[in-house]
């Protein structure tokens, strides 16, 4: 009886069964280009230089490039120091930040580094600061953080400029694990210490802030993301079995805080109005924060990555309230009702419909989200080839900008794990990671890292990224802050191939930020429109100016800027490949702001 | 060989030296066509010959069915029946070209004239019951087997053969009364013994499943489906250590055996012991490395460690040995639509529906991929689609009532989210789904009860668990040697 027995049909179903059962739920990358030295594009302040014309050849290559700016060249040689430790103290691994700003108001952005610095659980060997460089105007920087006195002395985590008190000179908060820090602009290159005249100090561990004018009265209010509850003494041992290695905890360990939200009450002083905004009902583990209109309303609401519990979107109601609608408007869980450890974010109406659209980076194995407005505060999560590029990278520093001027937001991710013991645990997961390029196709993302240049074969720790022109050459260039190395300075490298407008909006009753300004342009027939957003990103700050892409068109048939005051300004001919100021409620200023690539 | 062919029919035809079965034939053909679980071994045996002459004709073209010389076999009983048109044994072959020809109307109709011209012919009505298989129409599959049982009550492989394909589709009684009625003339048979183990098991009569394993032991002491039984007795009574050792058991009586191994290997997924299971089907994979089956269990036990990078390779390779395997293609559409490679994931599992479209997994994977796609409308058909061919698959209605909340119908969105919870209360999808609804329906207090219900899932982490509850489908059991 040697028949041949296969009886298990039965149980191979049920195993079968059963083995799929948990399977759905497992299954819970710029050519280096020297930097030539543009001693032609010098900040004229009456001159209009216009793009000279473009080559067939040029027109024909497909995608702006990226190149890398070594420290050699730029004079940057500044590095992060992590204050890496056996005990894998969290704040370690969750640095730093990084800016473009214009601290001098000689129109071309000069960069701020933020580094690690002592606290209860870390003593640095040699004094640690934050980096404060200016733009020679040639690609070259010189470091003048003494001199202004902004090297920070804390525990730094990110950087939010913005000019608070409406004197025409920006102004830097730092936050920190530990106690943030207010820098005012002196507008003559140096900085004062404002924190704890202003109210702003927000002790615990901050992360991401925002400078934006929530209640619409023409000054600059503040948000500050607030990390876990931590200090050293609450340092958890997360080892391995062996209890041979220590690795970073999950955030999930640590007890959530409330956010701070502070009213500028305009006289140098901020009042903390956390708890009557409704801010400080909703205790989290925030990380990146960006303030948009997601139902255009006029006001500007907030919305915020948490890392390991549900994302939060206050919806600003007016009348100084805010309320927490993630969970209804589909962005606070992953699908199936799983917190995710969101840590960067952005918006922008991406397939201009005319509604801001949210982004939120995870980490490996959680997929980033694109979450698309529809236009009734709910979501829907459309990644597309975002989620595939995505999977297995933990992600933190990202934007959406135009970097090649063709008139629709394109996206930057910037990537690493947070744990450098990760490659331990599993092969298909590094601790350094490649950047990764989307462009903008209309109503989703490719991806274009391949093509955009060889600093995305490479890989890194990467935290912060902002983006700015610090060569003024009409094309948003990229600025990367390592964790526990040296920046990342990367030119854009073609971007300008298309024509382009920069507007360097100056308020007089608005913000002096002009965020929540509308600014809407039509060339080449087609009609684009965008909202001036805050904060986005991860610990960083951007170039405030705002470049509109043109495209190939050869000139601008007509500019509108809506300011949040109602005011409207409209542009009449104005010129292209140029830098405009304009001033509120009088158009182009007389003497603006002009550069030539 | 087959036991088959010891016991010739009444009026069955003795199979001719070398003559090819349906099985053989299908099996040798480049495209091969592989019913699952049954073991077919059916013949074209022949009866005496009318004349010596077609008789050796019929010799001849089953040796070329052989050889694979498939379009000469084709000629010759061709001109068998153009002389003969009612030459039984002649159709029959045809049949069974015809059915390696992937021709399966025409095989069905020749061995249907077959079957009419000499119904008392044994081995047409089990190319018939192998062909109904292939044709995914196991009720007619049945009907044949019992057909030959009822011309010969002790054909041991028809009786196996139906008693198995009874126990796959649940029937356990008759199950039981088919082998009982054979186990009726001792001795019996430790392959049937174990076979009613598995159908008292099945039945959920754990003691007399047990009982009946330990007579087949006791008949055959190496049987390691037995051990394996016993097995699953002992899980089934939650006495891990008493599993563990006769897996063990099972693992040392499997030897060098592919085919014991994939079942020792199987059976220690479904005990939860992911890297012997791995290694059990690795080692099966190694002795037997084009068994899509075993590739497709080795993948699963991937897809449980979980890592879908060492699984996608081994159910592409399962494919590239059987390009039409319907559960390769699902697994591997499953595995790409886990790393979001939509594309390539919907295509996979569309051929897995046209294969075959009565299971419903991949019509709701296709669904959640055009879902993300952002065509709900679509999504809804393909998802309804899933829950027409079962009913009772939370997963499809949690998805269907995604895709109505999506849409804005929240009362239908409501429905289905409900009847999704109420299939399966661990579903945290479902509970987390309906939280949004609720929110949006500005009704907090529901939304919150909810929320907590995945929170609770969370902490007892039952939602992970649960979270794979869509899959009815099993490994491909090996093709039988």
């Amino acid at each position: 009886m040697d028949l041949p027995r296969s009886g298990w049909k039965n149980y191979y179903q049920n195993l079968l069964k059963f083995i799929w059962h948990s399977l759905i739920s497992v299954v819970g990358t710029f050519t280096y280009y020297y930097y030539r030295h543009l001693k032609l594009a010098l900040a004229l302040s009456s001159l209009i230089v216009n793009l000279p014309l473009i080559t067939s050849a040029q027109a024909a290559k497909p995608y702006a490039t990226f190149a890398e700016v070594p420290a050699s060249k730029s004079g940057i040689t500044w590095v992060h120091n992590n204050a890496h430790s056996s005990e894998r103290y969290l704040p370690e691994t969750v640095g730093a930040g990084c800016a473009f700003l214009d601290y001098d108001n000689d129109g071309w952005m000069d960069i701020y580094l933020v580094n690690s610095g002592p606290s209860d659980f870390y003593t640095p060997g040699t004094p640690l600061k934050n980096a404060l460089y200016h733009n020679n105007h040639d690609g070259t920087f010189t470091d003048v953080t003494d001199k202004a006195g902004v090297a920070g002395g804390t525990f730094g985590m990110g950087v939010a400029v913005g000019d608070y008190d409406g004197d025409g000179w920006v102004d830097v908060y730092v936050t920190s694990y530990g106690r943030n820090i207010l820098y005012h602009n002196n507008g003559n290159g140096r900085f004062t210490d404002v924190t704890d005249e202003a109210g702003v100090a927000a002790p615990g561990w901050s992360t991401c802030a925002v400078w934006f004018d929530y209640d619409n009265d023409g000054k600059l209010d503040l948000f500050v993301s607030s990390f876990v509850v931590y200090e050293k003494s609450l340092n958890i041992l997360c080892t391995d079995e062996t209890l041979s290695r220590r690795y970073y905890c999950v955030p999930r360990l640590f007890k959530p805080r409330a956010s701070h939200l502070f009213h500028n009450d305009g006289n140098g002083k901020f009042t903390d109005v956390s708890k009557e905004s409704g801010i400080a009902d909703s205790p989290g583990k925030s990380f990146g924060a960006v303030a948009t209109d997601v139902n255009n309303d006029g006001l500007m609401d907030l919305f915020v990555a948490n890392d390991t519990m549900p994302n939060f979107l206050f919806i600003n109601k007016g009348g100084g309230k805010f309320e927490e609608v993630g969970l209804a408007a589909g962005v606070a869980f992953s699908e199936n009702g799983k917190p995710r450890s969101g840590m960067g974010v952005d918006a922008a109406d991406y397939d201009g419909d005319g509604w801001q659209d949210l982004f939120v980076a995870n980490i490996d194995r959680e997929f980033f989200s694109l979450y698309h407005n529809q236009k009734d505060l709910t979501f829907t999560d459309e990644p597309g080839e975002i989620g595939t590029a995505t999977q297995m990278l933990s992600g933190w520093g990202l934007r959406f900008f135009d970097y090649d001027n063709d008139g629709d937001p394109d996206l930057l991710l910037v990537n690493g794990h947070p744990d450098d013991f990760i490659e331990m645990r599993t092969t298909r997961v590094k601790y350094k990671e490649p950047l990764l390029m989307f462009e903008n196709t209309g109503h989703a993302f490719k991806n274009v890292s391949a093509q955009s240049g060889a600093v995305f074969s490479k890989e890194f720790s990467g935290r912060g990224m902002a983006t700015g022109d610090f060569d003024n050459d009409g094309d948003l260039d990229v600025l990367i802050s390592n964790n526990g190395g040296p920046p990342l300075l990367l030119r854009n490298e073609g971007g300008n191939r298309n024509n382009w407008l920069g507007l360097h909006l100056v308020a007089t009753k608005s913000n002096p930020a002009a965020v929540g300004a509308v600014i809407t342009w039509q060339a080449g027939g087609v009609k684009r429109s965008r909202l001036k957003t805050a904060g986005g990103s991860y610990l960083a700050s951007h170039d405030p100016r705002e470049l509109l892409g043109l495209g190939p068109a050869k000139r601008i048939d007509s500019v509108e800027i809506r300011w949040p005051s109602g005011k409207v300004d409209k542009l009449t001919n104005p010129p292209i490949n140029t830098y405009l100021k304009v001033i509120e409620g009088e158009g182009i200023a007389r003497t603006s702001l002009t550069t030539a690539k | 060989m087959e036991l088959f062919f010891k016991r010739k029919g009444r009026r069955g035809f003795r199979r001719g030296a070398g003559s090819p079965t349906v099985r053989e034939a299908t099996l040798r053909g480049k495209r091969s066509l592989t019913v699952g679980f049954l073991t077919l071994v059916f013949t074209a045996s022949f009866a005496p010959a009318q004349t010596n002459n077609i008789h050796e004709r019929l010799e001849n073209a089953a040796t070329l069915i052989r050889e694979n010389r498939i379009a000469e076999a084709e000629q010759r009983l061709n001109s068998i029946l153009k002389l003969a048109p009612n030459e039984a044994r002649a159709l029959n072959l045809l049949g069974t070209v015809r059915a390696q020809q992937g021709r399966l109307n025409d095989a069905e109709n020749l061995l249907t004239r077959a079957a009419k011209i000499d119904p008392a012919a044994v081995a047409v009505h089990m190319n018939l019951a192998f062909l109904y298989l292939l044709k995914k129409a196991p009720e007619k599959a049945i009907s044949e087997l019992k057909e030959v049982v009822s011309l010969e009550p002790h054909n041991i492989e028809a009786n196996y053969k139906l008693a198995r394909l009874l126990l796959s589709r649940g029937q356990t009684d008759e199950t039981i009364s088919v082998i009982e009625k054979m186990n009726s003339t001792p001795p019996a048979s430790a392959v049937f013994l174990t076979l009613l183990g598995d159908a008292y098991f099945r039945k959920g009569n754990a003691d007399k499943a047990e009982e009946n394993y330990l007579l087949a032991l006791a008949a055959q002491k190496n049987n390691a489906e037995a051990v394996l039984g016993l097995a699953r007795v002992s899980q089934n009574r939650g006495d891990t250590k008493a599993t563990l050792a006769y897996l063990s058991q099972a693992r040392e009586l499997a030897g060098n055996s592919p085919e014991l191994l994939y079942k020792v290997g199987v059976a220690a997924l479904g005990i939860g012991v992911w890297d012997d299971a791995r290694l059990d089907l690795e080692q099966a994979v190694k002795l037997k490395p084009d068994e899509p089956g075993f590739l497709i269990a080795l993948g699963a036990a991937w897809l449980k460690k979980p890592d879908l990078f060492a699984a996608e390779p081994i159910f592409r390779r399962a494919l590239e040995i059987q390009p039409a395997n319907a559960q390769a293609q699902m697994y591997l559409g499953y595995v790409l639509y886990k790393q979001k490679k939509l594309a390539e994931a919907k295509s996979y599992l569309e051929k897995s529906i046209r294969a075959d479209s009565s299971a419903p997994e991949p019509f709701y994977y296709v669904g959640l991929i055009v879902q993300e796609e952002n065509e709900d409308q679509r999504a809804v058909a393909l998802l309804e689609k899933a829950i027409e061919v079962s009913p009772s698959f939370a997963q499809a209605h949690v998805a269907l009532g995604a895709s109505y909340l999506k849409l804005k119908d929240y009362p239908r969105a409501q429905r289905e989210l409900e009847q999704g919870a109420k299939l399966n209360p661990d579903d945290s999808k479902a509970h987390y789904q309906l939280a949004v609804l609720y929110a949006r329906l500005k009704d907090p207090q529901r939304a919150q009860a909810e929320m907590e219900i995945v929170e609770k899932l969370k902490t007892l982490e039952q939602s992970q668990k649960r979270e794979g509850d869509t899959f009815v489908v099993m490994p491909a059991v090996p093709n039988p040697r």
